[in-house]
């Protein structure tokens, strides 16, 4: 027995990394889970056959597209019958660069913020109708710990975590009143492939860390259960960093 | 099969209110609970409760502003159950508080305060640490306040403790992360307890501005606790999180 029993999860990006940690974690709690991922690689392809065997199943996303988003939570609803649950994970993370302000190119700004920013916002919107149906509802956006320091380069990957944190605060704001909650889950510096685009993970400085280590994809993975379960009905327009105390909030 | 299944968790205030919902639910995913509190009778029954329920439990008559008392309230747990995996700082003062403005409060009133809701956390906090040290890990989950997070009028006493709180939650995180022992908040808002309709009339209470349209049951806040006192959350300290429905954001 689980503590999502019965429960239809949706986690955007969901394929690989964290979002591929959260996908597994949820069906392990007995949720159903659709793994929605931008590009249907070898790679994804394999964690969806994965998640096919634990009951869920995969479907192609580009949550910067308002009907793509709008496909994805008709494909979910379709095959579950509902939908409890929106991981909003996806971001443009792998390979961004961590170039000073004044290097970002236009481009790399407007992609950061379409991917970070107006994905997690179209695709809260996608499910919205039906989580309002059911009365009930678990929207978790992931934010960062970059959103919390004074960090150097990555200006449009951070400031599309930052302003997830605004996206979480205003749906809570008006969802409350259909009992939906919105939390915003921010880990640090986490290890996994989109990590080692950025940087040497196993060099980086702990000393500044009060846990003393790197996250790992399965340490986030208690906050997005809990932020999905039953436990926590009542908290709504919250953000949790998960970070090993590295920042306090 | 619980969540905190052989796990030991210590409750101070365990014997009314939000503590005792906790001691319930904790007990109910697993750990053995010891009911720490100054009212002795109050916390034997919430000993028979979890104990008809089938779960484990002892009561520890402690004053959590005296350290001689906090440190026996340790002894005494690793006495009975052998270990101490979480501790909850709930004990504070709050049935019977004063509600004035800040200059009507007394002095005496004051220090009282600081005495059980600061004071009582740090102790209590000092007085688990050599075995969660031993143990290689622990939990301390602090209980604060929404008021810490508006512009309250009255309660001074009572949000400044509940403020420090936090403070005391930050530094232990920090100093304690080594011994990968964890250190976080809960801060709820005004709840349903025999203690609050002491004081407030909750059907009388305006909810407009609370997005989730109503004011918490003690319910309400025992998810929060169960996780930070879990392995769910092993990577994750120094940080508060408000069970108020929306009502603030932090």
């Amino acid at each position: 027995m689980g503590r999502l029993d019965n429960k239809v999860a949706i986690v955007t990006g969901g394929a690989k990394g964290l979002g591929k940690a959260f996908c597994f974690g949820l069906a392990r709690e007995g949720a159903k889970v659709v793994m929605a991922a931008h590009r249907m690689d070898e790679e994804s392809t394999k964690a969806v056959k994965e998640i096919e065997a634990r009951g869920g199943f995969g479907v192609t996303v580009d949550v910067t597209n308002e009907e793509s988003t709008l496909r994805m939570a008709e494909e979910a609803a379709k095959k579950f019958g509902r939908i409890d649950i929106l991981v909003n994970n996806a971001a443009y993370y792998y390979g961004v660069s961590r170039k000073p302000f004044y290097e970002v190119s236009p481009e790399d700004w407007d992609k950061a913020l379409a991917v970070g920013a107006k994905g997690p916002w179209l695709c809260a919107r996608a499910v919205f109708p039906y989580m309002k149906k059911q009365e009930k509802g678990k929207i978790i956006n992931l934010s960062s710990e970059v959103a919390f320091s004074p960090t150097k380069g990555m200006i449009h990957y951070v400031t599309s975590k930052a302003a997830v944190i605004g996206i979480t605060r205003v749906l809570a704001g008006e969802l409350g009143q259909y009992n939906i909650c919105v939390n915003a889950v921010a880990p640090g510096y986490t290890d996994t492939p989109a990590s080692w685009t950025i940087g040497n993970v196993s060099k980086f400085d702990v000393t500044a860390t009060p846990l003393g280590r790197v996250g790992l994809p399965e340490d986030v993975v208690g906050a997005v259960v809990f932020f999905a379960s039953d436990d926590s009905d009542f908290i709504s327009s919250q953000t949790l960093l998960v970070d090993g105390a590295r920042r306090v909030h | 099969m619980g969540i905190l299944d052989n796990k030991v968790a210590i409750v101070t205030g365990g014997s009314r209110g939000l503590g005792k919902a906790y001691c319930l639910r904790l007990a109910r995913e697993g750990a053995r609970v010891v009911v720490a509190d100054i009212l002795a009778k109050e916390a034997e029954e919430v000993v028979d409760e979890i104990k008809a329920e089938g779960g484990q439990a002892i009561a520890v008559k402690t004053d959590v502003t005296s350290e001689e008392d906090t440190v026996r309230m340790a002894e005494e747990t690793v006495k009975a159950f052998g270990r101490i995996d979480a501790l909850v700082n709930n004990a504070g003062f709050y049935h019977g508080m004063s509600r004035g403005p800040f200059n009507e409060i007394s002095s005496a009133e004051w220090d009282k305060m600081m005495n059980v809701s600061a004071k009582g956390t740090w102790l209590c906090a000092k007085a688990v640490f050599p075995q969660m040290k031993k143990q290689g890990k622990g939990k301390i989950i602090n209980v604060a306040s929404e008021a810490c997070f508006s512009a309250t009028k009255g309660l001074i006493h009572y949000t400044a403790a509940k403020t420090a709180v936090i403070g005391i939650t930050r530094v232990l995180a920090g100093e304690l992360g080594q011994y990968n022992i964890c250190a976080n908040v809960i801060a709820p808002d005004v709840i349903d307890t025999p203690a609050t309709r002491s004081y407030v009339n909750m059907e009388k209470l305006d909810a407009s501005s609370v997005p989730m349209g109503r004011f918490g049951k003690p319910e309400d806040t025992v998810g929060a606790v169960v996780f930070f006192a879990s392995d769910d959350s092993d990577f994750i300290s120094g940080q508060t999180l408000l069970i108020d429905g929306a009502r603030r954001v932090n």
